[in-house]
């Protein structure tokens, strides 16, 4: 897999972009859950506010390219007149493109906050996210997010939601009709073109809201708890389905969630973030093979050990009180 | 069609019906002048829709309350949305509209005619008035309503502000906005009526209150029932044409309500 994804991501990016930041790269893909996060300095690096317990001396192999680049994002809400809310502290996390990383998290660590800042929807109280060097200002078609309420326009069918973004960037009605069609087929709701949304059910509307930001081809898929409000059933099944279209075309996704299997299964790279204030906890590769079928994965004792490790650190941090 | 089906469909007329039946056994027992029989109110009906001169103030009035509710919705909705998707812009206008919203719009007549005048100017604006304001209110709490994640949806293909208004804000919010209008063409008949009862000029409330003034109360009720059919119809058209325009929110009732 590594092979794989690493010759993925050089055919995408011709050459590094920078050198300095290539030099610190994590990476060091050899054993599942050592836990990595380098602090060394350049635009590519993972660090964590507590990243000294983690760092270790990693070296350059995979010339991947950056995509989106968090630099030292803080974000603070008011909630009271007296009270602020650290919700995010001090974040700097890199993205290579064609990655599939989940930011995995408790409730009310941030986690979304994070995926708002990168679609531009938040701006931070400091620091700067990047997207291919531009700093992000605001959102973009190059960022499409799918959201866990669907967010659909309830007064488009699902023909009308999944064009209305080509539409808009301009392409003429019949060829965004046509490559509408083919989407809404690629996600399994062929010969419901004409329903609207309030028809459908959860696990049906979530697909339309994938389909409609796919296709206007943004460059990163930014996924907030998207298969949060399903039942199991559906969500295994939409997990199944997401993981095929995305071993199609390998679109960098940044997928929030708070489900670890969810998070080993999908993903190349795990940001763990922990609670109040929000930080990068660790960050897991995930070293399994592709493309990933669920009934092997399972049974996979790889698979198995990331799970019960990572909820296990998740254990470790609930039991050692306030986090610092 | 089944029996449940029948009963169904006769309920209104039968209502109708019933209530004229009352109507006109309790005008035969009390014998009053003023109190005309049902059979005999309807008679003057064709009277009155058959007169020249009435017809054009029936039409006067129409018009004037179809430019009332129509300034004022054109007004109002993109005002009421803008409210509801800026704290500024609310802030600014919400205290004026609490000010101006239990004040009868009828009571602000007196003042309006005395500079205004009499004529079609000062009835419309009393029109505009009444229909304003729950048009406002509705567009207001529509567009407050609105998902924040169904605009950032809009934003990430590349809308505008501006566009994100109209082509999110808008209809996301028209089924709140058309509840808003439905109950401002009723306002609108209200306040047509009483500008004209105020300002006898012309119109619909002319014509009653004339008939009052010389005792024909035969003319009096079946005005009375002519403006009353008028707003069920209008009321009728706009139901339709509303529930076309969103029949995407509309809860589906396939399923049967009763076990019968």
């Amino acid at each position: 897999m590594k092979a794989r994804q690493n010759g993925r991501g050089s055919n995408d990016a011709p050459h590094g972009r920078e050198s300095d930041s290539l030099s610190g790269r994590l990476l060091a893909k050899l054993m599942p859950l050592n836990p990595r996060a380098s602090g060394t300095e350049g635009g590519m690096t993972v660090v964590s506010a507590r990243s000294s317990e983690w760092v270790r001396p990693v070296t350059q192999q995979d010339p991947a390219s950056a995509i989106i680049e968090i630099d030292r994002v803080s974000q603070v809400f008011k909630t009271s007149a007296r009270k602020n809310h650290v919700a995010l502290s001090d974040i700097s996390l890199t993205i290579e493109e064609g990655a599939f990383v989940s930011i995995l998290g408790p409730s009310g660590c941030g986690k979304s906050t994070l995926l708002y800042i990168v679609g531009g929807f938040v701006s931070p109280t400091s620091g700067a996210a990047k997207m291919k060097g531009q700093a992000i200002t605001g959102p973009g078609p190059d960022r499409g997010p799918v959201f866990q309420e669907f967010a659909l326009f309830p007064w488009k069918t699902v023909l009308g939601n999944v064009m209305y973004g080509p539409r808009q960037q301009g392409i003429r009605g019949t060829e965004a009709e046509a490559q509408s069609r083919a989407l809404i087929e690629m996600v399994g709701l062929k010969g419901y073109e004409n329903f609207y949304p309030k028809e459908l059910s959860g696990g049906m509307k979530q697909r339309v809201a994938l389909a409609r930001t796919l296709a206007y081809h943004p460059e990163v898929l930014l996924m907030d708890e998207p298969f949060g409000a399903l039942d199991a059933h559906t969500r295994t099944r939409l997990q199944n389905d997401l993981l095929n279209i995305w071993e199609r075309d390998r679109k960098t996704v940044l997928f929030v969630t708070h489900s670890v299997d969810e998070a080993v299964f999908l993903s190349d790279k795990v940001v763990m973030m922990s609670k109040s204030p929000g930080r990068i906890r660790q960050v897991i590769d995930i070293d399994l093979p592709r493309p990933r079928r669920r009934n092997e994965l399972l049974l996979d004792p790889r698979y198995q050990k990331y799970v019960v490790d990572i909820e296990r650190m998740f254990d470790e941090s609930d039991e050692a009180g306030a986090p610092a | 069609m089944s029996a449940a089906g029948m009963t169904k469909r006769a309920a209104p007329v039968l209502a109708c019906i019933g209530l004229l039946v009352v109507w006109q056994v309790a005008s035969l027992a009390l014998k009053n002048d003023s109190f005309p029989t049902a059979i005999g109110a309807m008679r003057a009906i064709p009277d009155i829709l058959g007169d020249r001169e009435s017809l054009i103030n029936i039409l006067a009035s129409l018009r004037r309350m179809a430019m009332g509710f129509g300034a004022a919705v054109l007004v109002s909705i993109p005002l009421g949305l803008l409210m509801g998707r800026s704290a500024a812009i609310a802030a600014f206008f919400n205290p004026l509209l609490m000010v101006i919203y239990p004040v009868p719009k009828a009571a602000l007549m007196p003042i309006i005619m005395l500079w205004l005048g009499v004529g079609d100017i000062t009835k419309t604006l009393v029109i505009f008035l009444g229909v304003s304001l729950p048009v406002i209110y509705h567009s207001f709490e529509g567009a407050k309503a609105v998902e924040e994640k169904m605009l950032w949806s809009g934003a990430a293909m590349g809308l505008s502000p501006v566009q994100r208004l109209v082509r999110i804000v808008l209809p996301a919010a028209l089924p709140e906005i058309l509840t808003g209008c439905r109950t401002g063409l009723v306002l609108a008949l209200i306040t047509m009526i009483t500008s004209e009862m105020i300002a006898r000029q012309s119109g619909a409330g002319n014509i009653l209150f004339n008939a009052l003034d010389m005792g024909q109360y035969e003319t009096v009720f079946a005005m009375i029932i002519i403006v009353g059919a008028m707003g069920i119809c209008l009321d009728a058209i706009f139901e339709k044409v509303r529930a076309r325009l969103v029949r995407w929110s509309e809860p589906q009732f396939d399923m049967p309500l009763s076990f019968s």
